[in-house]
């Protein structure tokens, strides 16, 4: 494979134009030689006409690549190249003309092929200024454009390529047919003028500087015209004609009504350029408010760009903005051209004021509009009253202040109404999303907390030959307040607890703990099961606030005598299923919770008692949570069922009687109905 | 829901709150029995017949006022509750501690 080199456009249209320019100096020439010298060169004019067609396509190829690569095309810009091209060419004529002038009437002066050679550095320089401004022009023109103008602009480009070849029907002479050719293009030419779109978007300062631009290129293009215009005249001189071109006079004319145009609607666009400036500096404004401040940033930002922009757009001379901190004193975040003075005086003005005392009552936070004002102070003459609103309550205030009495028209209370919003809207989101980022801190720490708890309940249960034992927790919220254990006291003798701590959540889960670290205390001790209960209540009154409690149960088994010594404190009470007459039935035993008499009148209030067991027998402990366990009609679980549910089940495992009790536990809560309380179950079956 | 109403009968003073008393809504109940210790009262009923439900929270605010009572000379009775209500104070022991009557007349008539 021929690797082709890659073809540069710009240097190879550049090239060819030059070249194409040479040879058409160097046929005209010739052919000047043969008129003067009476001979006939045999150059016929259609390949004069032929290299100007290809003249004019090489420095449009060129003009054409060069804008495309430029992308830096800010409006002024493309109008300072079409000017300065203007300048270039105006001045070489200038200077050519300045040359005659000094030569005046000296041989040299009318040396013909000297003369010509002018003429067609001329000619190229008007060509070069017209195709490339009309390439500028183009630009401006199809400045937001629509279908509609690119076609119009296409069948323009097309009309023009069509007049190139004009001069090949009409021989450079003025007929309808070429009055006809130039009408349509000037028409098609003047339609495209009205397409003037980028003149709004200049600043005050850059439409002056376009102005003295436009300027330039009329001035340049009328003096080229005319220069063009004298040489038409001296038709003489030159064996032919290459300015009298329908192309290059409808350019002409193209060029001048859009420079006219232009030149026109900005000079009348100038006093009203400062109201757009103002939109869109007021659009600017409103896109910076909307945009989300970052948690790590802070709501003086936002509040920074709403005092900013108000003023602004209000022509403010001085403004405070105030927020109310929850136990609503007052918090000045920020004045502007204020002194602390005149903004104590103008608070106290606002205070006495009727109009003002009724806008600050206004109950409906979020029918809240701005309040203008009129106030006699010695320096303002109105204010404006803008609310904060946040999630339907004023979060605060802002205060614009003018000299001017009636400062604060219609548009202004609604573009700054608007701002307002979208700031309260922006310190919203921002407190919001920190809130989140609170809570989800929150929701990582109650997980650690589960954790931890889930580490307080014992994952072997101590048991020997003589009866097996399972056991199963499950809390409300994250953490809970229940809890079990169980302790190897001798060889043959357990103890089995379980306890409850009234409410639920964290603080309930802190009484747990608490609770643990006693009872693994005491059951060291070797105490009888109501002795136990007796300082356990002793202990955890010390600890336990004042409205909470704890009930619990304990049992001691011994394996070697096949008896149970148990107690209870206020704890919901054991189920005992005894295979012998195969029948279940709840223990009755007084005793009242821990911590709710905390002195020694509560040895009053305990029990103990023993009773023997027998293979097969089984004891079912459990925490509240599963009794009171509400079904969708509001009907509690209740101890019946369990009951109910031990009689039949009683011949499988201990881990199957439980999950027969938890399966038909959720059963009955429903489908997707949550018990909201914790709850623990022990199930015990003795061998 | 909970709603608490006071009514005041010679020297009595008679607390009927109806609904369901539990952690969320125990305040109320505390708030209101501790207004009339405040205000003065020497004997507060409660008129347990339309609790629904108390859960260990609401048990816990009749818990915390006992010793204060005891000092302060106030009684405190609770009665016509609900069999499943009573049941609850029964297992927890509270009946041991505050006198619980079937109706108000045993109430009124009780020292």
């Amino acid at each position: 494979m021929i690797k082709l080199p890659t073809i540069h456009i710009g240097r190879l249209s550049l090239l060819l134009s030059i070249l194409v320019w040479l040879s058409l100096l160097f046929v005209d020439l010739v052919r000047l030689f043969g008129v003067i010298n009476n001979l006939n060169s045999g150059i016929a004019p259609e390949i004069t006409w032929v290299l100007e067609i290809l003249f004019f396509l090489t420095v449009y190829f060129f003009y054409n690549y060069n804008l495309q690569k430029n992308a830096q095309n800010e409006f002024l810009n493309l109008l300072w190249r079409a000017a300065s091209t203007g300048i270039f060419a105006s001045a070489a004529f200038l200077v050519i003309q300045l040359f005659y002038e000094f030569l005046g009437d000296s041989k040299l002066g009318q040396e013909p092929f000297l003369r010509n050679f002018f003429y067609h550095v001329h000619f190229a320089l008007i060509a070069i200024f017209l195709i490339s401004t009309t390439l500028l022009w183009k630009k401006l023109i199809l400045y937001q454009k629509t279908k509609q103008v690119v076609q119009q602009w296409q069948t323009y480009e097309i009309g023009l390529l069509i007049a190139m070849f004009f001069v090949f029907f009409s021989q450079n002479t003025f007929g309808y047919s070429f009055i006809f050719g130039f009408v349509i293009l000037t028409v098609l030419g003047g339609f495209l003028s009205v397409n003037l779109k980028w003149i709004p978007y200049l600043t005050f300062k850059e439409k002056w500087k376009s102005l003295l631009f436009l300027a330039i290129i009329i001035i340049c293009s009328v003096y080229l015209f005319l220069q063009t215009n004298a040489y038409s005249s001296a038709q003489q001189t030159y064996p032919i004609n290459l300015l009298d071109n329908l192309f290059l006079i409808s350019l002409y004319v193209f060029i001048l009504i859009y420079a006219l145009f232009s030149f026109l609607v900005t000079l009348f666009n100038l006093p009203t350029s400062s109201v757009f400036e103002q939109k869109l500096t007021e659009a600017i404004n409103f896109q910076r408010l909307s945009q989300s401040i970052q948690p790590e940033e802070d709501e003086e930002k936002v509040l920074d760009i709403l005092m900013d922009s108000s003023m602004s757009a209000s022509f403010a001379d001085g403004a405070w903005l105030e927020m109310y901190q929850t136990d609503r004193n007052q918090t000045i975040i920020q004045t502007r051209w204020i002194e602390e003075k005149e903004k104590e005086e103008l608070s106290q003005l606002i205070e006495s004021n009727s109009a003002a005392q009724n806008w600050a009552k206004e109950s409906k936070a979020d029918l809240l509009n701005p309040l203008p004002l009129k106030i006699s102070h010695p320096k303002f003459g109105s204010l404006l009253l803008v609310p904060l609103v946040i999630n339907k309550s004023v979060i605060g205030r802002m205060v614009l202040c003018k000299e001017l009495k009636d400062g604060f028209n219609k548009e202004m209370v609604s573009i700054i109404e608007t701002f307002a919003r979208q700031a309260s809207i922006s310190v919203e989101n921002h407190r919001l999303l920190n809130q989140a980022i609170q809570n989800e801190r929150y929701q990582e720490e109650l997980k650690i907390a589960q954790r931890v708890q889930k580490a307080l309940l014992p994952i072997n249960l101590e048991h020997n030959q003589g009866f097996e034992i399972c056991a199963y927790s499950n809390a409300a919220d994250e953490v809970g307040g229940d809890y079990y254990d169980t302790f190897q006291l001798d060889q043959h003798r357990y103890a089995l607890i379980i306890g409850d701590v009234s409410g639920k959540g964290t603080s309930a889960a802190f009484h747990m703990a608490q609770m643990k670290g006693v009872f693994q205390s005491l059951i060291q001790l070797n105490l009888s099961p109501k002795e136990f209960m007796i300082r356990s209540n002793a202990a955890l009154s010390r600890c336990l606030e004042r409205n909470h409690f704890i009930t619990a149960s304990i049992f001691i088994i011994d394996t070697l005598h096949h008896q149970v010594c148990h107690a209870r404190a206020g704890h919901v009470p054991t189920l005992f299923y005894r295979s012998g007459n195969q029948k279940a039935e709840y223990l009755g035993i007084g005793g009242l919770g821990l911590g709710i008499l905390r002195n020694m009148q509560y040895e009053k209030h305990v029990e103990e008692k023993e009773f023997t067991y027998h293979s097969g027998d089984i004891l079912i402990l459990f925490t509240d949570g599963i009794v009171e366990a509400k079904n969708q009609k509001s009907q509690q679980f209740g101890f019946e069922r369990i009951r109910a549910l031990v009689e039949v089940n009683h011949h499988l495992s201990p881990k199957e009687i439980q999950t027969k009790l938890i399966d038909s536990l959720h059963d009955f809560v429903g489908g997707d109905g949550l018990i909201d309380d914790d709850y623990s179950l022990l199930v015990v079956k003795f061998n | 829901m909970l709603s608490i109403e006071t009514q005041q009968e010679n020297q009595h003073y008679i607390l009927q709150p109806k609904g369901e008393i539990d952690a969320s809504n125990s305040v109320q109940l505390d708030e209101s029995i501790r207004r009339l210790a405040e205000n003065g009262a020497k004997s507060i009923l409660v008129d347990g017949s339309a609790i629904e439900y108390i859960s260990s929270a609401g048990l816990g605010v009749f818990m915390s006022y006992l010793e204060d009572f005891q000092e302060q000379g106030i009684t405190l009775k609770i009665f016509s509750l609900s069999p499943r209500v009573l049941e609850v104070f029964q297992i927890l022991g509270l009946d041991q501690l505050i006198p619980i009557f079937p109706e108000k007349e045993a109430a009124l008539n009780a020292n």
